[in-house]
């Protein structure tokens, strides 16, 4: 635990690790993945605390379930990727996730509040919004609905007004002009 | 290879990296993905993105969180992770065994220094035994020449005022011989002319001994009539002691009566008997 060293393994020694549950497989999936997926929970949930709870849930469920994991279906972080967006959209629905935030102190409340509003940056997603606002307007609001904030492409078709359909081709053109930024 | 081309460009494959889809979907898009390799790579250049993405965006997790989530992590799997046991290096590596040979030796320092006092302390405590006798030895010796010395200065102090007495013009000595029971008795009385003072001396008498329930009587016959002139023991802390004074007298007598002296002499006791005239 002491070395500082970061473990990198190919995609398929670490897929190996993890099903006959080597721990080296919990360090270097911590030292590849842990800040994208910690991206993806605190977009979710922006409660520092509770998003890094949340990474710690995920890191278990992820060794825990390691065995139903199946490459031929998908790519490892995918697969890990949704494991952290289940947690985090479970957590947000949550009584109890939901009454912490009632109870949250004035100073919090008005953080939380900004957040909603959009009147401030966060510092650690000013990044991804910069990202994002180079897409087309119409595919950003489509995309930051269902890749950052848990809605299901039905919510957000409902929220935004437009057919499903729509939504689909908005999500693939955005995806698509990801694909040109980092392909 | 129409129906893959419109399969891919309906977004379901998006949905399906996003995870928007149902079950069932799910079962159909893999069941394609098997089926078409052109949907497979369409799949992967998907993952690739949103993965590339997504680390473009990463946040940095707290410092403490790395170790806090290994900790729990090997607490909750231990028993799947006996292959993974950590090395363990000693701090101070290669001291240790020196450290060890040190010690060694001071236990054996130590042993032998043991071994010697109890030797020292047993030869030590035999030597304390004898001194401790013949101090026993001595002081019972000094105790006896102590009495000695004190009967010697009683016997002296008795002698010296005999001395005194007999040169003396001051003094009558009166011998008292013994009677027929007690032949060998005799004892000699002082009596003073002047002040009519009598005084007996322990190293002028011979008398028969008495038992611890009787003592020494002095009489004086005056007139025909026994007076007593006191009661004296065997020996007592002055060599000399002084009597009753009585004024005039024809002889004097001892005789042995019960502790603290009669009134009249048990005269079959009389031991010593002499008269005089002054």
């Amino acid at each position: 635990m002491a070395t500082t060293k970061k473990i990198a393994l190919s995609e398929e020694e670490l897929v190996n690790a993890l099903k006959r549950q080597d721990t080296i497989a919990i360090k270097a999936l911590y030292d590849m993945y842990s800040g994208a997926l910690l991206g993806v929970i605190s977009r979710i949930i922006q409660q520092t605390e509770v998003a890094e709870d949340l990474l710690q849930e995920t890191f278990i469920k992820i060794w825990n379930s390691a065995g139903s994991y199946d490459s031929s279906k998908g790519r490892l972080f995918t697969w890990m990727m949704n494991v952290a967006r289940n947690l985090s959209i479970d957590k947000l629905r949550s009584k109890d996730f939901k009454n912490s935030i009632k109870n949250q102190d004035i100073e919090n409340n008005v953080d939380f509040i900004d957040e909603q509003k959009k009147v401030s940056f966060n510092a650690d997603t000013l990044g991804l919004k910069e990202m994002v606002t180079l897409l087309k307007p119409e595919f950003k609001d489509v995309l930051d609905m269902v890749y950052f904030k848990g809605y299901t492409h039905v919510e957000a078709a409902e929220e935004l007004n437009l057919p499903l359909g729509t939504v689909k081709t908005r999500v693939r053109m955005a995806i698509l002009e990801l694909r040109k930024k980092f392909n | 290879m129409e129906e893959v081309k419109s399969y891919i460009e309906s977004g379901i494959l998006e949905l399906y990296v996003l995870g928007q889809l149902t079950a069932q979907e799910c079962i159909e898009v893999e069941a394609m993905v098997a089926k078409y390799p052109e949907v497979k790579a369409e799949l992967s250049a998907i993952e690739i993105a949103l993965e590339a993405y997504a680390q473009e965006n990463a946040i940095v997790p707290s410092a403490y969180l790395e170790e806090q989530i290994l900790n729990k992590f090997s607490e909750n799997t231990a028993p799947l992770i006996t292959n993974a046991e950590p090395k363990i290096i000693p701090l101070y590596e290669g001291n240790n065994e020196g450290t060890v040979r040190k010690l060694r030796y001071a236990l054996i320092a130590c042993s032998i220094l043991l071994a010697i006092s109890l030797g020292a302390l047993f030869s030590a405590h035999k030597e304390l035994n004898v001194a401790n006798d013949q101090i026993a030895n001595l002081s019972s010796d000094q105790q006896k020449f102590t009495t000695t010395v004190s009967k010697l200065e009683f016997e002296k102090a008795g002698m010296e005022n005999r001395i005194a007495m007999t040169e003396s013009e001051e003094w009558t000595t009166v011998k008292l011989a013994g009677v027929p029971t007690s032949p060998n008795a005799k004892m000699f009385v002082y009596w003073n002319k002047a002040n009519k003072n009598i005084l007996i001396n322990y190293a002028a008498m011979e008398l028969p001994k008495t038992d611890e329930a009787h003592e020494y009587q002095l009489w004086a016959l005056v007139d025909g009539k026994p007076v007593s002139l006191g009661v004296f023991g065997q020996t007592d802390k002055e060599a000399v002691k002084q009597m009753e004074t009585i004024q005039k007298a024809q002889a004097f007598a001892v005789t042995i009566e019960p502790m603290g002296g009669s009134v009249n002499p048990t005269m079959e006791k009389m031991v010593v008997m002499g008269g005089v005239s002054i």
